[in-house]
């Protein structure tokens, strides 16, 4: 056990965490504006490999358009890798820059600190497909990632409603319509999910934004991949 | 961290973002006992779901479902809108929400049956759309399927007994969807599993809560099969079964699921109510047969727990039950089953609590369920089949108060026998507006 460091991002996160952020999506919200957390993520975490993640359900795959848009079939991008995975959408005005903060550091960190983060990736899948095209995927692919070092990170969304609308159901992702500002477009509420998966597409954690803490997942990542280092390769269980 | 990990836009649009946000907050209205992955209802709650014991010979006999319309401009205010009985009798008694809100799962102790309601497609009108009847097979060995909290995705389910029937339990995990995950056994004296242990680790379970910013999950402890099914009046007689009740609370390593602490709260802790200030890192608990109030605190980055108050006055037994924590943290209601009582203590000195307020709810009251804004007070009768009281001492409400923040003030209340309906016990608060926006 260690005590690992408050990132100064998540000093930040803090910041913008206070109110009613969180209030829409995590259910951390108290009905009055509330002073930010008092200590962020800084809590022991248990050693990589110390611990299980037991698998909960099968990752779902579906059809998406990647930043060129060319059609994929989830299933496919998720095959091989283990995968960060989160449901977000461009225009959030919460906790979606907080989880493409918190993977930008987790993809950072992995970048220097993970033996073998070529077997990592990172996909951020919008539910918004009216508004979040291909085009506007790449450009918040620009925003986020560019720049930045480690492993590969996705920014897909969904051809249209109907194809997005499984793919949602199979992650047990809701997204609702939601009134936004006085003349500005409708908003999405939602709970922010975050997906683990393993090499073999099982889901293995699920990280509402309390434990989106890139040291965190890292571990859970790292844990993934002493077990297979204990095992045959997922693909092999398989056959 | 490197400036590029928040893009050249980022952090700008971070903080646009934040104040969207702010601005969109608005009144929100919750039971505060829920668990905090969950979304809040904005406004009052619409319904109340009320989980309830069938009673043979009474209406059809079976555990229900039991919706009550709370909107205060309806024409059937106050009165019972649906009834979902899921066949048979099974010790109905606590439950939860799905984290998104969307399924409502109910249990029942006696044959460890899990059904869980659709209460988003017409929150008026829950339908059972699943019935898991594996647990003890699935969870290797565990019965008494207890609370359902839930978790990014899952729910978690604390246990109270094992096939022995004698009390060792543990924690069971499943998905939102009702597929097995995990099973996370009790520390017990045999096997402490690296946990810390004050005095005993004695394997019993009740409820489990969680404080995500710590890291932190604590669980309470109650007693097994054999004495929970056995009537209360022929178990206080044993003095051997007597000693089988738990006197533990365990705190976790919540992310790794391991027992880090085994503390020693001895007189059966029930109910876990984190407090939910940001600052605020501590919860309570009361112990139903020494009568007191526990605090479970950190201090100083050691977790501890000391008792800090009496209920009532101990050597009369008052049996403290259910316990609801404002959400400003400063009042704590306090139900007591044999006097029937609730008394609600000031804590805004969690270290020093007073009590300001006692009220006669009936002859027996078992559960309080309180609005997130602290106006709307709901109070229920039963505890258990075998442990409610007799003849015309068993009373069986609901019954509905507004808190002034100093008196109760009667709203509606339903008695569940005149309407021919059961023993009511958990209760959950549903609205619309959780699903439409």
């Amino acid at each position: 056990m260690y005590r690992h460091a408050l990132r100064a991002g998540l000093l930040i996160a803090s910041l913008a965490w206070a109110p009613g952020m969180v209030a829409a999506h995590d259910g951390h919200a108290h009905g009055s504006p509330q002073p930010a957390p008092s200590t962020g993520y800084a809590y022991p975490l248990a050693r990589p490999g110390t611990y299980a993640l037991p698998a909960i359900k099968r990752a779902a795959g579906g059809s998406v358009l990647d930043e060129q848009g060319h059609r994929r079939d989830l299933a496919d991008i998720l095959r091989g890798r283990i995968t960060v995975l989160a449901f977000i959408y461009t225009r959030c005005g919460d906790v979606c820059p907080t989880a493409s903060m918190q993977l930008a550091a987790l993809r950072d960190i992995a970048g220097r600190d993970l033996r073998g983060a070529d077997r990592l990736q990172l996909i951020s899948m919008s539910f918004d497909p009216d508004h979040d095209t291909p085009t506007v995927m790449a450009e918040h692919a620009r925003q986020w990632r560019d720049g930045g070092r480690g492993p590969r990170w996705l920014f897909v969304t969904a051809p249209d409603r109907e194809r997005l609308a499984p793919i949602l159901s199979a992650y047990g992702q809701s997204v609702m319509p939601q009134p936004g500002p006085p003349g500005g477009p409708n908003l999405l509420a939602h709970i922010l999910r975050v997906f683990l998966v393993d090499r073999s597409g099982m889901v293995r954690n699920i990280y509402s934004i309390d434990f989106l803490d890139p040291q965190l997942v890292l571990n859970d990542v790292r844990t993934l991949l002493l077990q297979e280092g204990r095992s045959p390769a997922p693909e092999a269980r398989l056959r | 961290m490197p400036a590029h990990m928040l893009g050249r836009t980022a952090l700008p649009l971070f903080v646009a973002c934040a104040v969207v946000a702010f601005g969109a907050s608005d009144t929100r209205a919750d039971e505060t006992c829920q668990s905090p992955y969950m979304p809040k209802i904005t406004g009052e709650e619409e319904f109340v779901y009320v989980w309830t014991l069938g009673i043979k010979g009474l209406g059809d006999g079976f555990d229900k479902v039991v919706t009550i319309d709370v909107r205060k401009d309806s024409p059937t205010f106050g009165k019972v809108v649906d009834v979902d009985s899921v066949g048979g009798r099974h010790e109905a008694h606590h439950g939860g929400f799905t984290d998104d809100r969307r399924h409502f799962w109910v249990a029942g102790l006696s044959d460890s049956k899990i059904f869980i309601f659709d209460v988003a497609t017409d929150p008026s009108n829950p339908k059972l759309v699943k019935t898991i009847d594996d647990f003890t097979e699935k969870s290797g060995g565990i019965v008494g399927p207890h609370g359902a909290y839930a978790l990014p995705g899952r729910v978690m389910i604390s246990g109270l007994s094992n096939t022995a029937r004698d009390g060792r339990t543990g924690l069971v995990e499943y998905s939102n969807e009702g597929e097995y995950i995990a099973t996370h056994w009790m520390p017990t004296a045999e096997s402490t599993q690296g946990a810390e242990v004050e005095k005993i680790a004695d394997g019993y379970g009740y409820d489990a809560r969680v404080l995500p910013r710590k890291n932190v999950m604590l669980t309470s402890s109650f007693t097994g099969f054999d004495n929970y099914m056995r009537p209360l009046g022929e178990l206080v007689q044993d003095a051997e079964a007597m000693k089988r009740f738990g006197q533990t609370m365990v705190l976790w390593d919540f992310h790794a699921r391991k027992p880090k602490k085994v503390f020693h709260v001895p007189g059966v802790p029930l109910e876990v109510r984190w407090a939910w200030g940001p600052h605020n890192n501590y919860a309570f608990t009361s112990t139903a047969l020494t009568s007191k109030l526990w605090l479970v605190y950190e201090d100083a980055g050691t977790w501890k727990a000391k008792e800090v108050a009496d209920i009532g006055d101990p050597s009369k037994l008052p049996l403290p039950v259910d316990i609801s924590l404002s959400a400003d943290d400063r009042m704590l209601f306090v139900d007591t089953f044999m006097d029937g009582m609730t008394r609600v203590f000031d804590v805004s000195d969690p270290h020093k609590p007073k009590q300001i307020y006692e009220k006669k709810i009936g002859s027996q009251v078992n559960m309080v369920s309180q609005s997130w804004d602290g106006r709307r007070v709901y109070f229920t009768s039963s505890l258990l089949a075998n442990w409610d009281k007799t003849g015309s001492d068993d009373e069986q409400f609901l019954k509905a108060y507004h808190w002034t923040g100093s008196e109760l003030t009667p709203r509606f209340e339903i008695d569940f026998r005149a309407e021919k309906l059961g023993r009511p016990h958990l209760m959950r608060f549903g609205s619309a507006s959780l699903y439409t926006n």
